[in-house]
């Protein structure tokens, strides 16, 4: 049995055999095999040469055609260095004698191969190290199997481990037998995390290097309420999983008999509890959920996985079914926040070259340097507030100063004329409101609030900025800290100076399904909560176990700490005293 | 086995192109066929061992052929460099 330590990033408890998704990543130089797979190995790599050599084939024939002769003979001089005896002798070397698998024994051949060439000090020659390299990721990305294969051969229900997963492998996981899994980088709070948290599947993220720790079809057990990645495990530790699985079941159903009780404190505060709704992931059990509406509808996913952007008409069908659901009850509608982590695949010039995305072209500053995109999604928003009695809001994310609203207000007030002119208008009055994620709206509220009806604190991203600790870089995303006394200032005056003005703020960051933090929002007075659905009613239940004045008097206490750890003593003295 | 000395004439040295078209010529041959500058001696049908010669106007190398074709082989080559292999006309 091996455990390794990772961090939480969606609950419950998952166990199965382990597959492996095959790294997409091209540096892989530690691999090995057992003796009995050399063979295979050493076929596969024969099998990659062959594919390569048909792919430089077509290219070299597509270059001679179009561009001529010079960038065709670069080509055939590719073909000649995959053909080229010291890379095939010495790969296969590798696999054989010290039996690495072939993608790690063409990693360092090509590595060993560029060295050499790295001595030489004509630069011209040096050069050619990226020709070789070149020719090794085509080799690389021949030898994976494709990812279709891959998610086909799964025949039993399976946990993965992967290096990494992009949200867009996340969503499908399901569909492919996944019943939980474990990524070597993430966060708790990358878009793979909420996904999974959505999903419900179990996920354990930021374990460094399980990917090379873990066999295939090796027992594991993800528990993701723990953070924990058990590798084959003995007889009493998967008894006692087995048996905290069947407690999570048993206390999920007692949840259901609250859920037609209304969200208050126990001495008499009401609160909203809103979902975070995922059109993708609405399952049966999620409708039968009472809520009080619909607080952050993402609409990046529409953007991916589609050569061009969504029409209105595509988007239009999509906030119509959704606001459907939600009858009279508001629906919160975010632009795009395309840009950083997801990037859609079709060509913006802005996400070129961009080495701190983060920080760079995403969210409404994409969407206003690409006005028709917006126009685009404002028309397909505003002729849902046509048809239905909902009461639709506009949520802006990455705000940061108070000319972006304005413009937004501007193109949305030009989407509402057009639909005028044809005599259409919506049913409630649209809200314009501002995801408050960036420090400068933050600390510069007071100038902005009059142009805005609404706002949200989007806590994944502001804690983030005001760290500036990268949550998917594993060695500082522990530094990424709720309890920082500067975040929950920065909570604390957002919500004074919304209330000054009558604004009411929600908060929708994973923050709000933290069932221990819960407590400490509720005291600094916030509206709203808004959570993943298999969140709602934990959160629900939480709050009705709460005493409002208690919770208003650690929130007092936790503004005025100084360090993390005494808001976090605070925390966790304010949850025993709960559950005693 | 055959050896030859031979002088890089041409004014750019055995950079890719070149490189290539010995590598590719020596695939014709069956025997072994090995270049060597200096203290290094690579296999002259790989393309990345000729270029990691990094061999340059005016350097002298060696060429040794051993097999069945090593005089057809040796002859071969050795016009490549003299033709300065088609480059500068």
């Amino acid at each position: 049995m091996f455990v390794i330590k990772g961090v939480p990033a969606s609950p419950g408890v998952a166990i199965g055999p382990a597959v492996l998704l095959p790294t997409a990543d091209f540096a892989v130089a530690n691999q090995h095999i057992e003796a009995t797979e050399v063979k295979s190995e050493i076929g596969k790599f024969g099998r990659a040469v062959e594919k390569t050599l048909a792919d430089l084939d077509a290219n070299e024939k597509k270059l001679r055609d179009t561009l001529g002769g010079e960038y065709a003979n670069l080509m055939s001089m590719h073909k000649m260095i995959l053909q080229d005896p010291m890379l095939k002798d010495a790969t296969i070397a590798k696999i054989k004698k010290e039996h690495f698998s072939a993608q790690a024994a063409i990693f360092q051949t090509l590595q060993e191969l560029a060295s050499s060439f790295d001595k030489v000090s004509d630069p011209f020659f040096k050069e050619r190290r990226n020709d070789i390299f070149d020719v090794g990721k085509r080799l690389v990305g021949n030898l994976q199997e494709n990812k279709g294969a891959f998610w086909a051969s799964i025949r039993r229900p399976s946990i993965l481990i992967a290096h990494d997963l992009f949200p867009s492998d996340t969503i499908s996981l399901q569909e492919n037998q996944i019943i939980g899994f474990c990524t070597d980088l993430g966060g708790k709070t990358s878009h793979t995390a909420i996904l999974a948290q959505s999903l419900k599947l179990p996920a354990v993220v930021a374990l460094s290097n399980a990917a090379k720790q873990v066999k295939e079809g090796d027992t594991v057990i993800v528990d993701g309420e723990n953070g924990l990645l058990i590798i084959s495990p003995d007889r009493y530790t998967l008894a006692r999983y087995k048996k905290t699985q069947r407690e999570i079941k048993k206390a999920e159903s007692l949840l259901q008999t609250i859920n037609h009780l209304p969200t208050v404190t126990g001495d008499g505060r009401n609160f909203k509890l809103m979902v975070n709704f995922d059109p993708r992931t609405d399952t049966k059990e999620n409708k039968k959920l009472i809520t009080d509406g619909l607080g952050l509808l993402r609409t990046e996913f529409l953007y991916m996985n589609i050569p061009q952007p969504p029409s209105e008409l595509e988007q239009y069908q999509i906030y119509l079914s959704t606001a459907k659901k939600f009858d009279m009850r508001p629906v919160t509608i975010r632009l795009a926040d395309l840009g950083a982590d997801k990037i859609p695949d079709f060509p913006l010039d802005e996400f070129d070259k961009d080495n701190n995305p983060f920080m760079g072209c995403r969210g409404i500053r994409l969407f206003l340097k690409n006005p028709e995109l917006m126009h685009t999604q404002l028309r397909a928003i505003v002729r849902t507030a046509c048809e239905v009695p909902a009461q639709i809001k506009i949520m802006i994310p990455m705000v940061s100063s108070v000319e972006e609203v304005r413009h937004v207000r501007d193109a949305l007030n030009k989407a509402l004329a057009e639909f005028a002119k044809e005599g259409k208008k919506p049913v409630n009055k649209i809200a314009l409101g501002a995801m408050i994620e960036v420090p400068s709206a933050a600390i510069a509220l007071d100038g902005m609030i009059g142009d805005i009806d609404f706002l949200s604190i989007g806590t994944n991203d502001l804690i983030q900025y005001l760290i500036a600790v990268d949550r998917v870089n594993p060695e500082v995303a522990h530094m990424y800290d709720p309890c920082h006394p500067a975040v929950l200032r920065t909570i604390h005056q957002i919500i004074q100076t919304a209330h000054q003005r009558g604004r009411p703020v929600s908060i929708c960051g994973e923050i709000a399904s933290d069932v221990k933090m819960v407590p400490m929002l509720l005291g600094l007075e916030v509206d709203i909560l808004s959570v993943p659905p298999r969140m709602f009613l934990r959160i629900k239940n939480r709050i009705r176990n709460l005493n409002f004045e208690a919770c208003s008097d650690t929130a007092q206490a936790a503004l005025l700490a100084s360090s993390s750890e005494e808001i976090r003593s605070l925390v966790e003295q304010m949850n025993q005293d709960e559950d005693s | 086995m055959i050896t030859q000395e031979i002088k890089i004439i041409n004014r750019l040295g055995l950079h890719a192109r070149p490189a290539a078209t010995v590598a590719q010529t020596a695939g014709n041959f069956e025997c072994d066929i090995k270049i060597a500058k200096g203290p290094i001696e690579i296999n002259a049908k790989s393309i990345m061992g000729v270029m990691m010669l990094a061999a340059e106007y005016g350097s002298t190398l060696r060429l040794s052929c051993d097999g069945k074709d090593e005089k057809e082989a040796c002859a071969a080559i050795t016009q490549l460099f003299a033709d300065k292999f088609n480059e500068e006309i």
